[in-house]
């Protein structure tokens, strides 16, 4: 067990590094490089050359490149073009929200997911089912801002009962405030909740039916086991499992709709600090978003597969 | 989310006159021939925009209308006609969706059946492909994207980019079929050339799963220039269906004009759908275990 627990982590963090060198370079050799975009029209060579001794970028790629890692390692993600900050303390700030919104919407979409799956599978052919297919499709194609600015529009601003924007009411003090939070929540959560649900209820229905075929379900029911505990203890437990690798598979996805319901509602996320940069043509904040996500997804992803070998008793380590 | 939406399974190739007879079967199926319908009157769209509705261009009398005989979509805050934004939109979406699907294909294709049959190829790949699925792409393209200056071109040449990962692990898991198969090892022992064995053996093996997937990556990449194109990040000389969503989300009056949202959102759905549905459709088609030939 701790050796596979040892081995994922290792690779998760290869991932990662990967990643950073491969994204470092990218931008460094692409023809709209960082010096020209940080560079105002109106400097003198001096100030220019001055600007960029400040941020190092005067030097070799291979030397930017080491020190760049060594500082990284240190959590240092260079300083904001915009705003004269640390890259990762502005990120620090916003992170928790992602995270929240993200994490509700990955439980929502499991704890919604799970019964309609089950239900389908068992009840095959059905109109649940038949709904499910077609929702499970339809998902596939829903556009996160589509959906979030419709769910605004009607929900929010039409019929006033959520929010349009914003995390929470700074004057509220208390439970008030806790209110307050899940209040707007509500809307960014559906929106990625509506988009997900879908395609993981319907992964969910297959499995589920899979599983209900194999042999060990048909020996219970010979013991005698009623259907509801053949379904839900016996099935449910082996179809889940997959599943749960493939919600793990789909963080990624599930940041980059993060991002784009964050910019909808103007929740104070990561995300909505992406766009935010993206006017400002904010580089090192793009760079250093993009690099404390792909660290999240990545470690979230290795977490999941190792409670995937906790809980399977086929992988017993 | 994307769960895998395929069954893969090794089909041998056949015979004109079956593949004939199976785009006919393809074709009798409702979901099918309305999903390739709604294909044909996009890109019919796409073509004839100019001819449809005048690019729009400046500021007009109508702001803010709802749909009505004048403006069949509505008009947004500077009074221009959302339904020529939406036909105008069409052209990007289908040429960025084209374009970068074929990129990604090409690539992921190559290096789908190199992985498939090369062994120390299958190594490197392997990695690389785990590397970029396991990472958050649209952070990923954003990042890239606002680098490099916005055109048709580079949003084209960074979604087909990160679009080859999942196309190279369909084809080498078809493609890891095909090769332990008997008939791979007679062309090898009669002295054919890995080269020859992987572009007239197995290729020819893989080309329908190839075919679904220059649908479904089309899909993706649709969703994928909305995408960038909602952040700010589109080309900002051509209409496209994100910019009609964020000029709605900038103006302030997404509350007011829910025409601004709403059309070039069925417009995205439509598309994609159909998009998908053809795929899935034509897979399932190509399956023998369904249509029993």
């Amino acid at each position: 067990m701790a050796r596979f627990v040892l081995s994922r982590a290792l690779k998760a963090v290869l991932t990662v590094w990967i990643a950073i060198t491969s994204t470092f370079f990218l931008l460094r050799l692409l023809p709209g490089d960082p010096t020209t975009l940080m560079v105002e029209g109106d400097m003198t060579p001096e100030m220019q050359a001055a600007l960029l001794k400040t941020y190092g970028l005067d030097r070799p790629l291979w030397e930017q490149y080491v020190s760049y890692l060594r500082e990284l390692v240190q959590g240092n993600l260079g300083i904001s073009f915009r705003q004269i900050q640390p890259v990762v303390d502005i990120i620090v700030d916003r992170l928790p929200w992602t995270l929240l919104l993200a994490g509700t919407a990955f439980v929502v979409t499991v704890a919604v997911g799970i019964p309609i799956g089950v239900a389908a599978a068992v009840n095959r052919g059905r109109w649940l089912d038949r709904a499910l297919q077609a929702l499970g499709i339809g998902g596939h194609a829903l556009f996160v801002p589509s959906v979030a600015m419709l769910l605004l529009v009607f929900l929010g601003a039409r019929l006033g009962w959520f929010p349009i924007g914003g995390a929470i009411d700074p004057d509220t003090r208390g439970a008030a405030a806790y209110l307050s939070l899940a209040h707007h929540l509500v809307l960014p959560v559906l929106s990625l909740v509506l988009v997900q649900l879908g395609p993981y209820a319907l992964t969910l229905r297959t499995n589920m039916i899979e599983v209900l075929g194999e042999d060990y379900i048909r020996a219970a029911q010979a013991r005698g086991l009623s259907a509801r505990r053949r379904v839900w203890k016996h099935g449910l437990r082996n179809a889940i499992l997959p599943a749960l690798t493939l919600m793990g598979l789909q963080l990624g996805t599930l940041v980059g709709g993060a991002v784009l319901t964050e910019t909808v509602f103007a929740y104070p996320g990561v995300g909505r600090l992406i766009f935010e940069a993206v006017g400002q043509q904010d580089y090192p904040v793009l760079q250093g978003a993009f690099i404390m996500l792909a660290v999240t997804v990545v470690f979230a992803n290795a977490l999941t597969d190792m409670f995937y070998a906790v809980l399977n008793p086929r992988i017993r380590l | 989310m994307s769960a895998p939406v395929l069954t893969e399974q090794a089909v041998p190739p056949v015979a004109p006159a079956v593949a004939r007879r199976s785009w006919f079967a393809y074709l009798r199926q409702p979901s099918a021939a309305l999903s390739v319908l709604v294909l044909v009157v996009m890109v019919a769209l796409a073509l004839l925009a100019p001819v449809i509705a005048d690019e729009p261009a400046g500021a007009g009398p109508d702001v803010l209308q709802p749909p009505s005989g004048a403006h069949w979509f509505g008009t947004d805050d500077l009074g221009q006609d959302i339904f020529a934004q939406v036909v105008w939109g069409t052209r990007t979406s289908l040429v960025i969706g084209l374009a970068a699907s074929l990129i990604a294909i090409v690539l992921g294709t190559a290096i789908g059946l190199a992985s498939a049959y090369f062994r120390p190829i299958d190594a490197v790949a392997t990695v690389v492909t785990d590397v970029m699925l396991a990472l958050p792409t649209l952070p990923l393209m954003i990042m890239l994207a606002a680098v490099v200056n916005p055109s048709l071109w580079t949003l084209t040449l960074i979604i087909g980019f990160f679009a080859w990962p999942e196309v190279a692990r369909l084809i080498r898991s078809q493609g890891l079929v095909i090769s332990a198969m008997p008939y791979i090892d007679g062309a090898r022992v009669l002295g054919a050339s890995g080269w020859r064995i992987v572009t007239r053996e197995i290729l020819p093996a893989v080309v329908s799963l190839v075919i679904v997937s220059v649908l479904l990556t089309a899909s993706r990449a649709v969703i994928s220039e909305a995408g960038l194109s909602f952040l700010g990040l589109g080309d900002p000389d051509a209409w496209s269906w994100g910019r009609i969503l964020l000029n709605a989300q900038r103006s302030g009056v997404v509350a007011i004009a829910w025409w601004q949202t709403l059309f070039p959102s069925l417009a995205i759905l439509l598309l994609v759908l159909a998009a998908t549905v053809a795929g899935m459709r034509f897979n399932d088609t190509r399956d023998p275990r369904r249509n029993g030939a």
